[in-house]
């Protein structure tokens, strides 16, 4: 029977390669793996060629810091799973994959095997692009082999807890435990853990910043907030009663942090020891999945399916009715408010208008308590929106484009239609922006060293320019990438998240990105270029306030005629957009 | 009423329905029917304004379909073979949403008694994916009836229902006809436009074979012999394989 799963699984994962290879003909999917293994090389691989890159190994590296995400998330996910585990422990196994072997004559052991055996794949290239993100680890030591063996160590034995924990748990519940003896006794188990550590830390572990500054001075040339508090972290975990309530993570962790190639081995064995006692663990206490694995599998694939027709779901769960963002008066009235209030009702709630007034008051809290130094926290924000926010917020054409015969019926010219589309995007990304630009200005109000002319007046009236402008701008912005589901329908299917990833499929969404910023440069920098020599002729008669006032005023004017002209000729596209046609270029 | 004259649709060199005519006049159910790929769902979306045609004339209720676009869309409806619904939406909610489209005023006065008709009352704050996919069908119809529609094209209107839902289904396009509207609608089932057809055309190959009642189409394909069935008319009419 094993040499049935493996064969599937080998023959699968070979057609996945050659369907792979194969889409390759087509030139969207060619461009898009240039343009992802450029992007893998700039940032990933290239340091591996001998290329350095700026400040790699040295200062403070965030991506570093991801491995510390990761553990924070297992800890939580091993909590969880002992606390709150579903009703009844569920395999992830595809529709096929439940229709061919549930029923075969395969035992229960046999099919845990199979799942495993599917997992690793998954988590092996898990591991390797762990690996790559965390630029081989260089600061904690180490080297990419034993960095890339260790994630999978650690990544195989959070699997197999999980499971093991759902499968314990069932066993319990089986047995007569009930929910409330359950938490009780793991929460029970969890605070003396808790407790114990913190016990150990406040008796045995070193003063933090002392042990930091001398560490420093020995290791003058590596970073302490990396390297130094990977160091900490050893230190205190391997002192006193820490070490030994840890030790189960300390071993499944000493891999990962070897120093060298002998403490990598030496932490091997035991690492391998735990993987082995998991799995028996695991293959001791299997019990029934298939029901909750049926079920699951059922979900997955509905959920699927809203992708792949290009629905965007939220979750997995069931959606519920929501209350209507504001309310559509009856009768007549714009039909593209109807498109907007359609779209936000798509959304989720918290994206609403009725959002705006508690997430002002809530900025203007933050604002206030934060340092001004901070200041370039809602520029960071700001400039997220601006880059990544089109491709987030789709509640437009791209998410509406399985229904494009029904909105195709409705008696409205396409401009109407594509107005109305982008209607809900603009208000979400500006409602955002918004929030940012209110932080900046609070902030900034507070900084004792801005300079002379920047008044309260003309920081209001720079504050309200730019607000003003900044629904036109999110409008142009998301013009490009409903424009391109418009002219390349296929390119833009392509992008969505389940039809097949891959290298490619991350590329094209890159040129995509990298598309929608060279054509949001070009509309505004010339529009921008008559606003400043605007501004600059007012500010020779007029104040700053002024000249901001009547600078925002020509650039408001040409962003207008550029959105109507955009709108005016998508919508003309799409009155001619035929998908069908598309479908078989 | 609706004139269709010479419409010819083609995608790249593929031509999907060349130069077809037809008319279907107040009252009157037209069955379209050929082998898959005849040019069926490219005809309904062509006539339905969805997709562009590249020859022809198409005039809806009176209203020529490519000078004047919303207008002709003010007066058809057109019903996919898949209800297309909207995720978040309720019921009530898909109904004020089409309503402000087309502009329909008091709208619940309509919405009312279409949502008794169609058994909907009771799932008016429900969610797509909490109805059946029978109930899904009824609610795709009941929006397409809102705006009180002269001309009406079902795409396989059939398809995922049970035998209730079939019974009612045919009921509500006999109802309609009755009432006045001009109808055509695409099926592979043969039983359905029997019972439900005035007319029916065939296609084949983008072609027409055949058109006119079922008593003048049977005639044509009877070769002299009585009590022939829709189905052995359409076998001989297409040579009964795909195209």
């Amino acid at each position: 029977m094993i040499r049935a799963l493996l064969y599937l699984r080998a023959h699968s994962l070979l057609n996945l390669l050659r369907v792979r290879a194969k889409r390759l003909r087509q030139p969207k999917y060619l461009f898009g793996l240039f343009a992802g293994i450029a992007y893998f090389w700039f940032f990933f691989f290239r340091h591996l060629a001998g290329a350095n890159l700026p400040g790699a190994g040295r200062g403070v590296d965030p991506v570093q810091f991801i491995f510390v995400a990761f553990a924070v998330l297992g800890l939580i996910r091993i909590g969880s799973a002992w606390l709150a585990p579903t009703p009844k422990p569920s395999l992830d196994f595809s529709e096929a994959e439940i229709a061919f072997l549930f029923p075969a004559p395969a035992t229960r052991r046999q099919i845990v095997h199979f799942k495993l055996l599917g997992t690793q794949v998954t988590i092996l290239l898990s591991s390797l692009l762990l690996t790559l993100i965390t630029r081989r680890g260089a600061a904690l030591g180490g080297n990419p082999v034993t960095h890339a063996v260790g994630w999978w160590l650690i990544l195989s034995l959070a699997q197999l807890h999980g499971l093991g924990a759902a499968f314990t748990v069932a066993r319990l519940v089986e047995g007569g435990m009930s929910r409330a003896r359950r938490q009780l006794l793991v929460g029970g188990v969890i605070a003396l853990l808790i407790g114990g550590l913190a016990w150990g830390a406040w008796t045995t572990a070193p003063e933090a910043g002392a042990w930091m500054s001398d560490w420093q001075d020995k290791h003058p040339g590596d970073p302490l907030i990396t390297a130094g508090t990977a160091a900490y972290i050893r230190e205190v975990s391997g002192t006193g009663i820490i070490a030994w309530l840890l030790l189960p993570f300390r071993i499944a962790l000493a891999p990962f942090f070897a120093p060298d190639t002998g403490d990598f081995l030496a932490a091997l064995g035991p690492a391998l020891l735990l993987l082995a006692a998991h799995y028996l663990w695991v293959m001791r206490n299997a019990v029934s999945f298939e029901e909750a694995s049926i079920a699951a599998a059922e979900k997955r694939a509905a959920f699927i399916a809203k992708i792949q027709s290009g629905q965007r779901p939220v979750s997995l769960r069931a959606p519920k009715a929501r209350k209507a963002p504001f309310p559509l008066r009856p009768g007549g009235g714009r039909p593209e408010t109807a498109f907007l209030w359609k779209n936000l009702l798509s959304t989720h709630p918290w994206l609403g208008p009725r959002s705006l007034i508690p997430g002002a008051i809530l900025t203007v809290m933050l604002a206030t308590t934060l340092s001004p130094r901070l200041s370039f926290l809602p520029v960071v924000a700001a400039i997220y929106f601006i880059m990544l926010g089109p491709q987030l917020a789709r509640q437009d054409l791209r998410s509406d484009l399985v229904n494009a015969d029904l909105l195709k019926s409705y008696p409205l010219s396409g401009w109407r239609i594509v107005l109305g589309e982008l209607l809900a995007p603009t208000a979400i990304l500006s409602g955002l922006l918004w929030l940012a630009l209110l932080a900046l200005f609070v902030m900034t109000g507070r900084a004792a060293d801005l300079p002379g002319w920047l008044t309260p007046t003309v920081r209001l009236a720079g504050t309200a320019c730019i607000g003003v402008l900044i629904p036109p701008v999110c409008m142009l912005q998301l013009l490009v990438p409903n424009a391109g589901t418009v002219l390349f329908p296929s390119w833009s299917q392509a992008g969505r998240p389940t039809r097949g990833g891959g290298i490619e499929v991350m590329g094209q969404r890159l040129i995509f990105v990298a598309g929608q910023l060279l054509v949001l440069l070009a509309a505004v920098l010339p529009a921008s270029g008559f606003a400043v020599l605007a501004g600059f002729a007012a500010s020779l008669t007029s104040g700053p306030a002024v000249s901001f006032a009547i600078a925002a005023a020509t650039l408001l004017l040409a962003l207008g005629a550029e959105i109507a002209a955009g709108v005016y000729w998508l919508g003309h596209r799409f009155e001619r957009f035929d998908l069908s046609a598309e479908a078989l270029k | 009423m609706i004139e269709v004259e010479n419409l010819t649709k083609r995608y790249g060199d593929f031509t999907a329905v060349s130069q077809l005519s037809f008319t279907v006049r107040p009252g009157e159910v037209l069955g379209l029917v050929g082998p898959n790929g005849a040019g069926k769902t490219s005809t309904l979306r062509s006539v339905a304004g969805i997709i562009p045609p590249n020859g022809g004339a198409i005039r809806i209720a009176g209203v020529d379909l490519l000078a004047d676009p919303v207008g002709a869309k003010r007066k058809l409806a057109f019903f996919p073979d898949e209800p297309r619904l909207f995720e978040y939406l309720t019921v009530r909610q898909h109904l004020a949403f089409v309503a402000r489209i087309y502009g329909v005023d008091h709208h619940e006065e309509t919405a009312a008694p279409l949502l008794e008709e169609l058994e909907l009352a009771p799932k008016a704050d429900a969610l797509p994916s909490e109805l059946s996919r029978g109930m899904k069908q009824k609610l795709a119809i009941a929006c397409g009836l809102l705006h009180g529609p002269a001309v009406m094209f079902f795409d396989e209107p059939l398809t995922g229902l049970d035998p209730l839902g079939i019974r009612r289904m045919k009921d509500s396009i006999l109802r309609r006809a009755r009432e006045g509207a001009a109808i055509v609608l695409s099926s592979h089932l043969l039983h359905l436009l029997e019972e439900v057809c005035s007319h029916v055309l065939i296609l084949k190959q983008g072609t027409k074979i055949a058109d006119g009642t079922i008593a003048e189409v049977s005639a044509q394909f009877a070769n002299g012999e009585s009590n022939v069935s829709l189905e052995e008319i359409f076998m001989r009419a297409t040579g009964g394989s795909e195209t």
